[in-house]
């Protein structure tokens, strides 16, 4: 890593900056940046996100340039505060470091409970493009008792409740228990008509309340709800007290309903294949652009669906100002020599632009062919002539695997449910580092895996975070699934990529849908 | 290379501040910031340590103080006598009262959009402290870069001619020298972008050259570096290859394009006559130029000294 030379390149860059139309004297919140000082803010944001420039360096150099432009300000020229005030620094991204995926895996030697990885030969992962055969795991976990919580179980039941007139369901998709507790992933539903003059309580909200949880030791325990944002009617359920570690088996009821038994024993969840792993070899730079050119592939839930609808058939395209400074982020990205002159990543970033009627985006490598299946296989969703008008019918589906250690992360699948129009995986992370949630191009850096899930028909569907919420070193993440999944997919693939390593897994899906 | 100091080429300067309720002068001279309405500066820091009032020329001059190997100087400072600065004494004044209503006005942490919050979660006492101590931090954070940017804007709205002496003091504060070695490799990013920025405006006035177009790179040990130019249309680059030390002893000083002659070294420094190394086209070898000084400002602004062969 050269980074002098990525130093160099930004600070080179803001002089260009300096001499060309002078921008705004104070720098626009993240989501408003645009033009000149994007572009700027784009390739200090890719090289610290790949630890080519430091967070202290990006700070002085991007305080510098406000300052630069603040006092170059005709008289006449509006401006917002008093001279000199600081405009806000762009986000701080953070890869995980060559040594966090040490950390991780001290941290994952205390678990219990995992599967052993085995190295296999790449697939068409996404980025990797046709890769290297079957290697040692470089990114994936120590091996049998690193890659897992300690107990994950696919749960799939439905327990009923009644609520002062309000009744709905409670779809119960998998139990974790972790050192941050135990914890139901859940969905539910509402049925009826809202009346507030019936019942004082909302349909939105779970009436956790109202529920009795007791073990096969007669242990008796309350319920805490963490929900969501997106989906609304979705989230977590801690158990509290903390459970012993060896119960076997929960009653679940509301104050009118059936008892529900919920079998804890793993051995009991239906047989699911292992994980495979193998190597993907991406340089930082590469796995960058990679993240970039899957941000712009799942983009399309950011615009109204009728904008959505359209989005193949508008140029230029409504992305275009997204896609300013991607040729400066590569030229950045090679001056910090973390991208070869030679890798096929910035052609096929070239190739998903023009899939995408992006233009703008000053990439200099001409587009190539050779995407990977995922990417194909979305550029074909986009590039029909209505790809969105299907109606998602709502339903949730058990599942439940634990994943390998890839770049100091550690995933575990919680749960998959279609609604409110969409589909979200739920999806609990050990080895986050949460410093900041956006990247260069509004990438959500804080995640730095792809996670990509092919269904049981051959389509693929990428994934973005939209929303966590964090406990105890664990972070419980919503992933949104573009396009969103049928509702009679029997089964899928999940492919989730690091910089050094990825990992299928293959999960039988079991659907329960409100009545 | 000439062992004289870098700021040879230059004269000195002044102009007026607010100081008490009146307009003191303040005065660069031969490398130095000098104060000659106070002539016992040190007796009135020692005052003011005690809780006495610190002049504006004092404040200024610690300002000056601290800044005179601040990288950061030749990020903002001005690239040419073209490039207009406009900072007032109003607008100095007015951002240290902004600072004082409470910390750096406009500067926020960055938002998180769509991160809903965490329902039920209790905080501990430990993490509670941890907020505390973050805090604390980014508050000490917010006060260095709020001192940070009045100092700036107090040294620049001194005037193109204190600017361009504290740009040369700083360059030539990590410039290095054959006997010391180049310049450190942290140091190196700052002063090739402080070059480039400044040579690239230079170079436009030379051969007419997109300044977008001109590459410089550190010439490193003995010699004068060199300029080649290369391409055509838009894959035309000038190619410059300088030590750091021309950025004070050549630019500072108002040498850098002298009679249609990019100056690359100051052969014999002097005010205000000296001799340069000057080429007249890139791809050639420098040749020995007498160089003399007129500080009229007639084609610039006011303390920007103009050469002539």
């Amino acid at each position: 890593m050269n980074r002098e030379g990525a130093e160099t390149y930004l600070r080179l860059v803001a002089e260009a900056e300096l001499r060309g139309p002078m921008p705004p004297a104070r720098l626009q919140p993240w989501a408003g940046l645009s033009g000149l000082t994007a572009r700027l803010a784009s390739v200090a944001q890719a090289l610290t996100a790949v630890h080519a420039l430091d967070d202290e360096t990006e700070a002085d150099i991007l305080a510098g340039f406000d300052l630069a432009v603040t006092v170059r300000q005709p008289p006449d020229r509006a401006v917002s505060g008093p001279l000199g005030a600081a405009g806000p620094r762009p986000a701080r991204l953070m890869f995980p470091s060559p040594g966090l995926g040490a950390r991780g895996s001290r941290a994952g030697a205390a678990l219990s409970v995992g599967r052993p990885a085995r190295p296999a030969p790449s697939g068409p992962g996404p980025g990797a493009g046709p890769g290297p055969g079957a290697g040692p795991r470089p990114g994936a976990g120590p091996g049998p008792g690193a890659c897992g919580p300690d107990r994950l179980v696919p749960i799939g039941l439905t327990v009923p409740y009644r609520d002062e007139g309000l009744s709905g369901e409670m779809f119960l998709m998998a139990f974790v228990h972790t050192a941050a507790g135990a914890r139901f992933t859940v969905a539910w539903r509402a049925s009826g008509a809202y009346d507030p003059q019936l019942s004082p309580v909302h349909p939105g909200i779970l009436p956790v309340q109202r529920f009795t949880v007791t073990d096969n030791r007669g242990g008796r325990y309350h319920l805490d709800l963490t929900g969501s944002r997106v989906p609304e009617w979705a989230g977590d359920l801690s158990l509290r007290p903390d459970p012993p570690d060896d119960i076997s088996w929960l009653d679940i009821s509301a104050s009118e309903g059936p008892v529900v038994r919920v079998e804890l024993d793993p051995g009991n969840a239906e047989a699911v294949a292992e994980p495979v792993v193998s190597e993907t070899k991406l340089s930082p730079g590469e796995h960058l652009l990679v993240m970039l050119a899957e941000r712009l592939l799942t983009v399309a839930p950011e615009f109204p669906h009728d904008l959505r609808m359209q989005l193949a058939a508008i140029s230029p395209g409504p992305l275009h100002t997204m896609a300013t400074g991607m040729g400066d982020v590569i030229a950045a990205l090679e001056a910090a020599d973390v991208l070869s002159p030679l890798s096929p990543i910035p052609g096929r970033l070239a190739a998903v632009c023009a899939g995408m009627r992006v233009s703008g985006h000053g990439i200099a490598a001409p587009p190539t062919h050779d995407l990977p299946e995922p990417w194909l296989s979305l550029l074909a969703h986009y590039q029909r002539r209505k790809p969105d008008t299907t109606p998602v019918r709502d339903g949730y589906a058990a599942v439940a695997a634990a994943l390998p250690e890839l770049d100091g992360v550690r995933l575990a699948l919680l749960g998959l449910l279609n609604t409110e129009g969409g589909s979200w995986l739920q999806v609990l992370a050990r080895g986050l580092v949460p410093e900041s949630p956006m990247g260069p191009f509004g990438i959500d850096h804080y995640f730095p895996l792809s996670v990509w899930i092919r269904d049981s028909g051959g389509r693929w569907h990428a994934s973005r975070p939209a929303g966590w919420h964090r406990g105890s070193g664990e972070h419980v993440l919503k992933l949104q699934l573009v396009p969103p999944l049928s509702r009679s997919t029997a089964w899928i693939e999940v492919l989730a990529a690091g910089l050094s390593a990825q990992v299928r897994i293959r999960l039988p899906l079991r659907w329960g849908y409100p009545s | 290379m000439p062992n004289d100091p870098w700021y040879s080429c230059l004269p000195s300067c002044e102009t007026l501040v607010p100081c008490a309720q009146g307009r003191h002068v303040v005065r660069w001279e031969a490398g130095q910031f000098r104060l000659p309405e106070h002539p016992d500066a040190e007796a009135e820091l020692v005052l003011a340590a005690l809780g006495g009032e610190k002049a504006g020329c004092v404040q200024l001059a610690e300002a000056w103080g601290r800044h005179t190997s601040d990288l950061s100087v030749l990020a903002v400072g001005p690239r040419g006598p073209a490039d207009e600065i406009s900072v007032s004494w109003a607008d100095v004044e007015e951002a240290a009262q902004a600072g004082s209503r409470g910390g750096v006005a406009g500067f926020r942490t960055h938002s998180r959009p769509w991160r809903p919050p965490a329902r039920q979660l209790a905080v501990p006492p430990a993490a509670a402290a941890s907020h505390s101590a973050r805090q604390r931090q980014a508050d000490e954070e917010m006060e260095r870069v709020r001192q940070r940017r009045n100092d700036m804007l107090s040294l620049l709205a001194l005037g193109y001619g204190f600017q361009i002496r504290l740009a040369g003091q700083v360059a030539a504060a990590h410039a290095g020298s054959p006997e010391a070695g180049a310049p450190e490799a942290s140091v190196r990013p700052a002063l090739v972008a402080a070059i480039t920025g400044r040579l690239a405006l230079v170079a436009e006035q030379w051969l007419g050259i997109d300044p977008d177009q001109v590459a410089v790179s550190l010439h490193r040990g003995h010699g004068r570096g060199q300029a080649e130019l290369t391409g055509h249309g838009a894959q035309r680059r000038l190619q410059v290859s300088l030590p750091a030390s021309w950025l004070a002893r050549v630019w500072a000083c108002g040498l850098a394009l002298t009679s249609g002659h990019l100056v690359v070294a100051v052969d014999r420094a002097g005010w205000p006559d000296a001799r340069v190394l000057a080429l007249r086209v890139p791809g050639i070898e420098p040749v020995r130029l007498d160089v003399h000084a007129r500080e009229d400002g007639r084609d610039g602004p006011a303390d920007a000294p103009h050469w002539e062969v």
